[in-house]
């Protein structure tokens, strides 16, 4: 390979391939819009026809759960939180990366983000709607489940205990729930529009019409349309460090060994990132493969996730190592135990060991290049990362529980078939409602990758410009 | 039952959904009264909870027996209010339970009719206050749905009179008639026996029930040729020696022994000259520290702590336990040895030597030192030592412990003797045979369950089937009710006249709480027909024989006891003569491998088997629960290559097949440290055939070995079984795992370092950056439990789950680690695993101050009460269990299922009015029995009585019902805030300590160290 100048460094650099082909904004529109509008493919039906069979059953062990009471699962004293707790954590925690990546690298001007944005935050909303389901089962009088919100009812005539962590949980979640969802919509609105404008049967006009509130692309609608999508990314930003700060809340409020730790908020946090890019990773490698929008949804892109995964991977390393070390530091038996004893060897030190393969070691073959640009290694590890995670909310819940202070009560957990068959049926919710997105919904941001490939463009054609001045040459025309 | 009315008898226009309704056809009428179509309550999975929520069913022809039973004409309105009933207010009868050849004197109470908790008589010499675990779960027994309900003949229902009819062709003489009954205690009996022996003269009566203590019985007639019984005085023993005899079990004859006994575990004054032993000054060096986390003394500044002022306390005794299995005795034991069943017989012959008391040579010698020891320690304290064995060791043991209880001038003091009756060992034996050989005509069995707990050898369920003519009285139609030809139904002692005699001689009447629920009669009616051919009433035959005028007949029944009627005390002297040609005669007994037989400490011999109550309360030691096992040690059990593999909260137990005289039987083995080597303790009462629906199939049986030549104990052949059976049990972990739970020293130590308990919750003083609430005010409930008192028998957990409504779970839930009794007892063994200490801790919920259940509960469910309690709103509580996560005792319990949701309307008569009973989905705790606060409360009001510093109760005015049973007083609930109240000087003992006390949370419970006064010669 020749010698690069400088300047065609520069250009390296500063121009990764956030498209790949050069496409033009009519390829783009193209490229998504078709999704949604070819006949629908019988490949299609047959996916929905499994996802929804796998919704039902998580249908059916909700009513055998609610008609039966939460014994129908392996919860028990002293373990009174088992899968669900687990699962709701795990599910939040997919959903953070989406806000992330939609609030937080869009205030940071991070360009990469436009092409998966979209894909993102329609996994947030889906993820918090598994793990909604939640908290609202797990109670053991679900049909009072409400009184857990400050609604004036006959029956509780008094305020909640504001004091309770589960009670900031509550807000936490759906606060989360409602901006997530409003941020997504506002998105979606020009996009809608193009779809709207496109559509050929009356039906569907009339849909996006309606779902597109008038929009017609003027000036005015783009200046408001810019400024809400602004305050709505600078809104879900503190909410992607709120929500599971308040999460670990649950735990780090409480008196329990293994739960009562200072560094749960970051530690949740970069835990929640982690797990939730892993999961981007994983359903982008299938949709772009599946859509074909490879060259919207480019190896760079991939790249960066892992990137993230790989930072994130390695905080969360840390904090495991800091909570051994402040176990030994503090001097506190309970303490030590939980974490020298109990995890390390006692009955849970699979899972234990487990969650440290998953999440600590895992990661770190991303420190190379080549595997971290290996789709198939990157789909595989992406997979490691989120059973990682999944296993590292068990240990914290089940494995402090099931020893804590007086031996005399201490007790183990076992799931019941009930726990999985419901745990596997908000995997079927999930797909579901990613089978609907990618059918009717573009999945991928199109006026923002527009808006991206024009200041590409732009940079590209001074680019060009540098390096044809800098080899002495006149400068080549972009094709636009 | 529901009328259905018809449609042709409706007024106005008629409306008919179906051609049936028009019609009004009796099917109909059928389809609309059945709730369930058929077969639809029959989905029921073998061992689960389920089962037990089946015996709980509803059965509606029940529903309709018990709604028939009240006459039509008593359901009228008082017009005027009945003198001493108050709607809505309980009232309390004093009654007793015929029991064990003894009685426990009781007082019930009862709710609109109801008798509803059992409690002990505080006017009974043997109770006094205290009543054990069977005593109170016996009220359950009455409202068993699966109660023999009518008389069966053949197994097909009959009907008294038929009955009647049959009895009427007795033999005039008794010619061929043979009564077996249970252990006759009750004078009235007793009378009915002299006068059938003068109308039937050639009729003989018989007792037998499995465990009694005959050998006792039989021993003091060895030494004083005479049958009597002694009576312990055990406040005035300073030395305690239990030869393989668990005294402490609450199910002994006297629950007097335990209440006398731990009044001797409280320490002297420190202050006082360590002088109550001439060992004491000894043990200063050479007693070890009990636990590994006890360090280095430093505690200076509580050196010198003040003496109580103005209590003379001998100060505590000390407790010599040799026994084979792990009981509650040896968990209390200052020094334990473990023995095989027959060593304990050499043992005494030994111990017996040393003391002068017999002449002869030592046979054990690797005891010496316990023997010399154990005999320089009783010497030093003669006339204020107990010597006492249990009923398992054979005559000539107790005629021997006797002996030597006059060598060292206890006879007397510690102990005297009151005249007994005594039984032939061999009556059984001789039934049978005669019923074998066909001389039997007519045998009448009175209670009991002879079929299933006879020694196997007698076949004695064949035997009665040789009878041409069998009657049976029962309150179940047991393995006896079925192979007899009539089965009669026999009332609950909570529904009919009785009297009975306990321990010490005192006389109670059996006072019925409420008319027979079925058609039902005692033995006392039945031999009373047989006697005089028509149906006697209880009441009379009782009265008469009480030969009372109304007036004491009135005080009688109100004190619950016959006052004066105790045993007189006799002078016996025991022959050193005719003891030592005993002890020369004495057989060679033993093998290898030893087998002994236990009583269940839960079902007894059985006869409690279908009560889920007692089903669920974990057993002291194994805490197993819904099963027995063959108890072995760890060394025991590697040597025969079985082991326990566990899982979850319960173990797969590898099974054994024990055989002994050619009878075999296959158990489950549990390994629990500190039982004897090659030995094995079977646990008798389970396995039962024919039962209702909470026992049948649960353990197994094993009276189905016992022979008649080895009541106590045999020796056996003991072989590894294929297979592996599931057990569950209530704690698996029984290490402390070197935290500072129970806090245990010796007495030594404590008399250096009285506070040692609280060095070890000593911590920076911790502070709030909230105003903190004053409890300085007003009432503030607290609780103290001297774990030096706590025997761990269980009797706390039955009286909680009484009268807190608490539901059973069944083998299932207990084995998912939910099961809901609100007091549990943690046991810890300290030590090392072949002869280790035990220790016992209540838990209950501690209500702390700072409760962390109460910041995280979302909807503020649990909250504080001003008076300090952690109060719980069932009805506000959604159920997210965070409160339980965040409870560092574990002591709350949630209702994962609907555990009440099937209980029997018979059974529904047995809850307490008083309480809420939980559903499902809510979170349930202990609360210091908030309802007997109100209670007392609202008497206190009522009475318009002061409120002051101390608020307007007085002292020990009302208990927690953990409180009110405990008979070894160790636990003690009051206002802390009165200083007059025996919890608030409790706290201020050296002993007294806070459990997890650097949690800051200030639990309002707290405990008062464990001590143990070891000999120092044999540390």
């Amino acid at each position: 390979m020749a010698e690069l100048t400088h300047a065609q460094e520069m250009k390296e650099r500063l121009t990764p391939s956030l498209t790949t082909g050069h496409p033009t904004y009519h390829d783009v529109t193209e490229a998504v819009s078709i999704i949604a509008e070819v006949k629908t493919h019988r490949n299609w039906y047959i996916a929905l026809a499994i996802s929804t069979s796998i919704t039902g059953i998580l249908g059916l062990m909700l009513a055998y759960l609610v008609a039966t009471g939460v014994g129908v699962w392996g919860n028990n004293s002293p373990v009174g939180w088992g899968w669900d707790i687990t699962n709701f954590v795990f599910w939040i925690g997919i959903g953070h990366a989406g806000t992330l990546i939609s609030a937080i690298l869009f205030l940071f001007r991070q360009k990469w983000r436009t092409s998966i944005n979209r894909f993102a935050e329609a996994m947030t909303l889906f993820a918090v709607a598994c793990a909604g389901i939640y908290p609202a089962v797990h109670v053991g009088r679900p049909w009072r489940a409400y009184w857990l919100f400050p609604i004036p009812n006959e029956f509780l005539n008094m305020w909640q205990n504001f004091r309770s962590p589960l009670l900031w949980d509550v807000f936490a979640v759906s606060t989360y729930a409602t901006v997530s969802a409003l941020f997504w919509y506002v998105g979606l609105i020009p996009d809608l529009a193009t779809f709207r404008d496109r559509a050929k049967t009356k039906g569907k006009q009339i849909a996006y019409g309606i779902a597109s509130l008038g929009w017609r692309g003027s000036a005015t609608h783009w200046k408001n349309y810019e400024k809400s999508y602004m305050i709505l990314a600078g809104l879900s930003t503190p909410l992607v460090l709120s929500v599971h700060t308040i999460v670990s809340f649950d735990f780090a409020v409480s008196i329990l060994p293994g739960w009562h730790t200072t560094i749960f908020p970051p530690y949740f946090v970069a835990g929640a990132i982690f797990s939730g890019f892993a999961m981007v990773v994983t359903l982008m490698v299938i949709a772009r493969w599946i859509y074909k929008v490879e060259h919207l949804v480019t190896m760079t892109h991939l790249e960066n996730m892992n990137k993230v995964i790989l930072a994130t991977g390695t905080i969360v390393g840390y904090a495991y190592a800091t909570e051994f070390f402040t176990a030994w530091y503090s001097g506190n038996p309970y303490e030590s135990y939980v974490f020298f004893v109990s995890r390390a060897t006692g009955p849970y030190a699979w899972a234990y060991w487990s969650m440290i393969s998953c999440n600590v070691i895992s990661p770190q073959f991303f420190w190379f290049k080549k595997l971290r640009t290996s789709l198939p290694f990157m789909f595989v590890i992406s997979i490691v990362v989120n059973i990682g995670m999944w296993f590292e909310r068990f240990v914290i819940i089940a494995t402090s529980l099931h020893r804590d202070y007086l031996p005399a009560s201490w007790g183990y957990f076992r799931p019941s078939f009930v726990d999985i068959l419901t745990f596997f049926g908000t995997f079927g919710l999930f797909i579901t409602l990613f089978v609907f997105f990618t059918r009717f919904l573009p999945i991928i941001a199109i006026s923002e990758v527009k808006g991206m490939m024009a200041q590409t463009h732009h940079e590209e054609h001074f680019l060009d410009e540098a390096v044809a001045a800098s080899e002495g040459k006149q400068p080549v025309g972009v094709a636009h | 039952m529901i009328q259905i009315q018809g449609i042709g008898n409706q007024t106005g226009k008629k409306f008919w959904r179906s051609l049936d309704e028009l019609s009004n056809s009796p099917k109909f009428q059928n389809w609309v009264a059945q709730e369930f179509p058929e077969g639809a309550a029959d989905v029921m999975d073998g061992k689960s909870r389920r089962k037990f929520l089946q015996v709980m069913a509803a059965s509606m022809g029940l529903a309709g027996l018990t709604a028939c039973r009240r006459p039509v004409e008593k359901i009228l309105p008082y017009a005027k209010s009945v003198e001493g009933v108050v709607m809505g207010n309980s009232l309390h009868f004093a009654t007793a339970m015929p029991f064990n050849g003894g009685a426990q004197g009781l007082v019930v109470e009862s709710f609109d009719g109801r008798p509803i908790k059992i409690e002990g008589n505080t006017n009974h010499p043997e109770s006094r206050g205290a009543a054990g675990t069977l005593a109170q779960a016996s009220v359950l027994n009455l409202y068993d749905p699966d109660r023999s309900k009518e008389v069966l003949a053949d197994g097909k229902p009959s009907t008294w009179d038929s009955f009647s009819k049959v009895a009427a062709t007795l033999p005039a003489d008794g010619e061929g008639v043979r009564v077996l009954s249970t252990l006759v205690n009750s004078p009235t009996l007793a009378g009915l026996r002299g006068q059938l022996a003068s109308k039937m003269p050639k009729a003989k009566w018989v007792e037998y029930e499995a465990f009694t203590d005959d050998t006792l019985i039989e021993g003091s007639q060895i030494a004083f040729g005479d049958a009597l019984r002694p009576q312990f005085d055990f406040k005035k023993a300073n030395v305690v020696v239990a030869l393989d005899f668990d005294f402490l079990e609450l199910e002994n004859r006297s629950l007097g022994w335990v209440k006398d006994f731990s009044a001797r575990r409280k320490p002297a004054p420190v202050a006082a000259p360590a002088s109550h032993h001439g060992a004491a000054a000894d043990a200063h060096h050479a007693a070890p520290a009990a636990e590994a986390h006890h360090g280095a003394p430093a505690a200076t500044e509580h050196a010198a702590a003040p003496p109580a002022a103005g209590e003379a306390t001998p100060g505590m005794n000390r407790l010599y336990a040799i026994e084979s299995n792990f009981t509650l005795t040896g968990v209390m034991a200052d020094n334990r040895l473990r023995l095989k069943p027959s060593d304990v017989q050499n043992f005494v012959f030994d111990l017996a030597r040393a003391l002068g008391a017999i002449t002869g040579l030592q046979i054990l010698g690797q005891q010496d030192r316990w023997i010399k020891a154990l005999a320089k320690d009783l010497q030093a304290n003669r006339g204020k030592s107990i010597v006492l064995a249990g009923s398992r060791q054979p005559a000539v043991v107790h005629a021997v412990v006797a002996l030597i209880n006059q060598t060292l001038g206890n006879a007397g003091e510690t102990v005297t003797y009151t005249k007994d009756v005594r039984r032939p060992v061999a009556a059984l034996k001789e039934l049978a045979g005669e019923l074998n050989s066909g001389g039997v005509k007519a045998l009448v069995i009175l209670g009991g369950n002879p079929v299933y707990d006879a020694p196997v050898d007698l076949a004695f369920g064949d035997a009665v089937k040789k009878a041409p003519l069998s009657i049976h009285l029962g309150p179940e139609v047991n393995e006896t009710g079925v192979i007899a030809k009539w089965h009669l139904p026999e009332s609950h002692y909570l529904e009919a006249w009785g009297d009975v005699a306990s321990n010490d001689g005192s006389i109670s009447i059996v006072q019925p709480l409420i008319e027979p629920l079925f058609a039902t009669k005692s033995a006392i009616e039945i031999v009373g027909f047989l006697l005089a051919g028509k149906w006697p009433k209880g009441f009379e035959l009782v009265k008469a024989q009480s030969k009372l005028d109304e007036a004491g007949w009135r005080k009688a029944l109100h004190d619950g006891l016959l006052a004066g009627t105790a045993g007189a005390s006799v002078k016996g002297a025991a022959d050193k003569t005719k003891v030592e040609a005993a002890v020369n005669n004495a057989p060679k007994t033993g093998g290898r491998i030893e087998v002994q037989f236990f009583p269940s400490h839960n079902l007894w011999d059985g006869r409690f088997a279908n009560n889920a109550w007692l089903q669920e309360a974990p057993d002291p030691m194994s805490k197993l629960v819904w099963d027995n096992a063959a108890v072995m040690s760890p060394k025991t059990a590697k040597e025969l290559q079985v082991e326990i593999i566990p899982d979850d909260v319960g173990m797969y137990a590898q099974k054994i097949i024990v055989e002994i005289g050619g009878q075999k039987v296959e158990a489950p083995v549990y390994v629990l440290p500190g039982h004897a080597d090659n030995t094995v303790t079977l646990m008798c009462g389970y396995g039962r055939k024919e039962i209702g629906r909470v026992g049948r199939g649960i353990g197994y049986n094993a009276f189905a070995v016992r022979p008649s030549t080895g009541l106590g104990f045999a020796s056996a052949n003991i072989t590894k079984a294929p297979g592996t059976y599931y057990m569950v049990s209530t704690q698996e972990h029984h290490s402390q795992e070197g935290r500072p739970i129970v806090q245990e020293a010796p007495l030594a130590k404590y008399e250096k370092e009285p506070h040692f308990a609280k060095e070890e919750e000593e911590h920076v003083e911790l502070f709030s950056l909230f105003q903190e609430h004053d409890y300085s005010k007003g009432n503030q409930w607290g609780m103290a439990i001297d774990l030096n008192a706590c025997t761990g028998c269980n009797s706390c957990l039955i009286a909680c789950q009484s009268e807190n409504n608490i539901p059973v779970v069944g083998k299932e839930q207990v084995g998912k680690g939910r099961e809901m009794h609100w007091i549990r007892l943690d046991r810890y063994f300290t030590g090392d695993e072949e002869d280790p200490q035990a220790v016992y801790q209540p838990m209950a919920c501690q209500q702390c101050e700072n409760a962390p259940c109460e910041s995280v509960c979302p909807v503020a469910a649990t909250v504080h009460s001003p008076e300090g309690l952690n109060d719980m709103a069932y009805n506000r509580c959604v159920g997210t269990r965070y409160c339980a996560n965040n409870c560092p005792y574990k002591v709350r319990r949630f209702n994962y299922l609907n555990f009440h949701k099937d209980m029997d309307e018979l059974t529904k008569m047995v809850q307490n009015p008083d309480v809420t009973v939980r559903m499902r989905g809510v979170m349930e705790k202990c609360n210091y029995c908030v309802q007997r606060i109100q209670e007392a409360k609202i008497k206190a009001k009522a009475e318009g009585r002061a409120s002051g510093a101390a608020g307007p109760y007085k002292v020990g005015e009302f208990m927690t019902a953990c409180q009110q049973t405990c008979a070894a007083d160790a636990i003690v609930f009051g206002n802390i805030n009165d200083p007059e109240s025996k919890v608030s000087q409790l706290k201020k003992d050296h002993r007294n300590y806070a459990l997890l006390h650097e949690l800051n949370v200030k639990p309002r419970t707290t405990y008062l160290a464990k001590l143990r006064n070891p000999n120092p010669e044999l540390a």
